[in-house]
């Protein structure tokens, strides 16, 4: 047990060495322009959705770049990642009616609450691979789902919700759209810069060998277990963090926030922007809300088309919209050069 | 330096090494050579923690290892380089070594010099996608990565097979570079190479030991070598 523990410790000091180096070393001017780029495609995003679907939006993003570091880099699929949103809405739903009436400190506790979780499951959970460890996720996330409509269901409201108070404290204002915006912009902000400094650091060349051959892995010295754990409880933190401010956004919670069936949707954005590609979570996060929110509009089985680009993505372009871009782009660049280098011979 | 003692390895219900032992001096290189299915891979494997012997012991160092995790042993200085020639193909070169590097603890330009050191023409694939290296560069990127920390014994899983004579010439320098420098145990059946570099030869026939060549005038003598097998 000591050896355990001691063991976990040096992973987890060994991460923050690697992503405190990544930190320092990596260019802070390309950081901050791509956070700035990030921005300005939400902020455009508002005058057409209204700052509350933005808002939205953004928050999806989140959960979804938390899917990511599960599926995208470590390459383990799991159909469950839904109740650690559950889990941040509610801790942040009961700590503001029973613990708190700052906002601030219930989203806290909601993050502290799915890092728990994901503790707790992941111990278990990151043991095994491939479907069983999908279902497994998927068999915990219907646990908490039934916890929050039958057994818990006198605190949770079970089917109806609960509805949250204390949205305001101090300066902070979660009943106002343009506040909520802004928080949830720069909360989204700071989860893509920390998790674009964390996978570009050796820590994420290390997710992306055990994605590939995690067999190999062990052979240069990695206890897996331990960093596959590591790993599956920062997903579920984020994914805690993007759960509380679901819960904020809409002042409200109900038992839809950890829904198993609608895990499919953020597998969904996540292939559909490119897995293993920050980028393409974001742009999944958007593409499949915009999909979601505005198809329905015109067509009345929309989820049709959802199915077409699925085929499409599983078919003819693996790498998602981002993939396929980098593609584009690579094969472009190389036409250039090859045209360049012919230009410069004729001479 | 590692001492493997009477050892048998079973897969389900078909024992496959009977009563296996085998001694390595430090600095010493050993020779594993036999025909398909003798049992070379999986003396390897047992020896690498990932099958466990029915019987007898594996000592590294005079400390029992017998069915250690893969990744215990690394850090005891054991490093094993699998036949199957795969590295990470997604990554970069740099990043198969930058994992190494990781792992050990060792600065990361430190380790690059160390794969160069052995192999210099690999600063032109830094920044390529390992999958896209030959086979041999796959190879050479593997023992390169081994190198990296400080490796004690080397477990090499035929170095050579299916590669290109050039090639082969080239892994054969870098084994003879390597060679003094650490221990280690080479499952080859190129006897040419063998008799080349090898400082004791054990002959695996039907996962028993038939034969153990120590005299450097009988492994310098392929025939008697091949006779062997």
């Amino acid at each position: 047990m000591g050896n355990v523990v001691k063991e976990r410790g040096l992973v987890l000091e060994k991460t923050f060495v690697a992503v405190g180096k990544q930190l320092t070393q990596a260019g802070v001017g390309q950081k901050a322009l791509e956070l700035i780029l990030i921005g300005v495609v939400f902020l455009i995003l508002v005058p057409f959705l209204g700052a509350h679907r933005a808002t939205d939006f953004a928050i999806f993003c989140i959960i979804v770049l938390s899917f990511d570091l599960l599926y995208g880099y470590m390459g383990r699929l799991s159909f469950g990642h839904l109740l650690y949103v559950g889990v941040g809405a509610y801790t942040v739903g009961l700590a503001l009616r029973y613990l708190t009436t700052n906002p601030l400190l219930a989203i806290v506790l909601g993050i502290v609450a799915a890092c728990l979780a994901g503790m707790a499951v992941g111990a278990i959970t990151v043991r095994i691979a491939g479907a069983a460890f999908a279902l497994a996720n998927l068999a915990f996330n219907r646990v908490g789902w039934f916890l929050v409509m039958s057994p818990l269901k006198d605190i949770t409201g079970g089917e109806n919700g609960l509805s949250i108070r204390n949205l305001s404290f101090w300066y902070v204002n979660f009943r106002n759209p343009t506040f909520r915006f802004w928080f949830v912009l720069a909360s989204l902000l700071l989860v893509f810069l920390f998790l674009r400094i964390f996978t570009s650091s050796s820590y994420g060349v290390l997710l992306r060998s055990i994605k590939e051959d995690e067999k190999r892995v062990r052979f240069l010295g990695y206890n897996t277990q331990l960093y596959k754990w590591v790993t599956f409880v920062l997903a579920a933190t984020v994914a805690g963090f993007g759960g509380a401010l679901t819960a904020l956004n809409y002042g409200y919670v109900n038992p839809n926030t950890l829904d198993v069936h609608a895990n499919a949707g953020i597998v969904f954005a996540c292939l559909l922007g490119g897995s293993g590609r920050l980028y393409g979570a974001l742009l999944g996060g958007i593409i499949y809300m915009l999909i979601t929110n505005l198809l329905p509009v015109y067509f009345q089985r929309w989820e049709f088309f959802l199915g077409v680009a699925l085929l499409l993505i599983v078919f003819r372009f693996r790498g998602g919209i981002w993939g396929g871009l980098e593609a584009l782009y690579s094969g472009l660049a190389a036409r250039v050069k090859s045209g360049s280098s012919k230009e410069g011979m004729s001479r | 330096m590692l001492q493997v003692a009477g050892i048998d390895v079973a897969y389900g219900h078909a024992k496959v090494l009977h009563d296996v032992s085998l001694d390595l001096e430090e600095g010493k290189m050993l020779f594993v050579v036999g025909r398909n299915g003798a049992g070379k891979t999986t003396l390897l494997r047992t020896i690498m923690g990932l099958l466990r012997p029915l019987k007898g012991s594996i000592y590294f160092d005079g400390g029992d290892i017998t069915g250690l995790p893969p990744e215990q042993l690394y850090h005891r200085g054991i490093r094993y380089v699998t036949q199957d020639k795969k590295v990470f193909g997604s990554l970069t070169v740099r990043e198969n070594i930058e994992i190494a590097a990781y792992s050990s603890g060792e600065p990361l330009s430190q380790a690059l010099d160390k794969v160069l050191e052995i192999y210099p023409k690999m600063k032109d694939f830094l920044n390529l996608k390992a999958g896209q290296l030959s086979g041999g560069q796959r190879q050479i990127l593997l023992i390169g990565q081994a190198m990296v920390g400080n490796p004690r014994l080397l477990l090499v899983d035929e170095p050579t097979q299916g590669l290109a004579a050039i090639v082969i010439n080239e892994i054969a320098r870098i084994l003879k570079h390597l060679k003094g420098r650490l221990s280690a145990v080479v499952v080859e059946q190129n006897l040419p190479l063998v008799s080349q570099l090898a400082d004791r030869v054990v002959v695996l026939k039907e996962g028993k030991v038939t034969q153990v060549l120590d005299d450097a005038s009988e492994i310098c003598n392929t025939s008697l070598l091949e006779k062997a097998l």
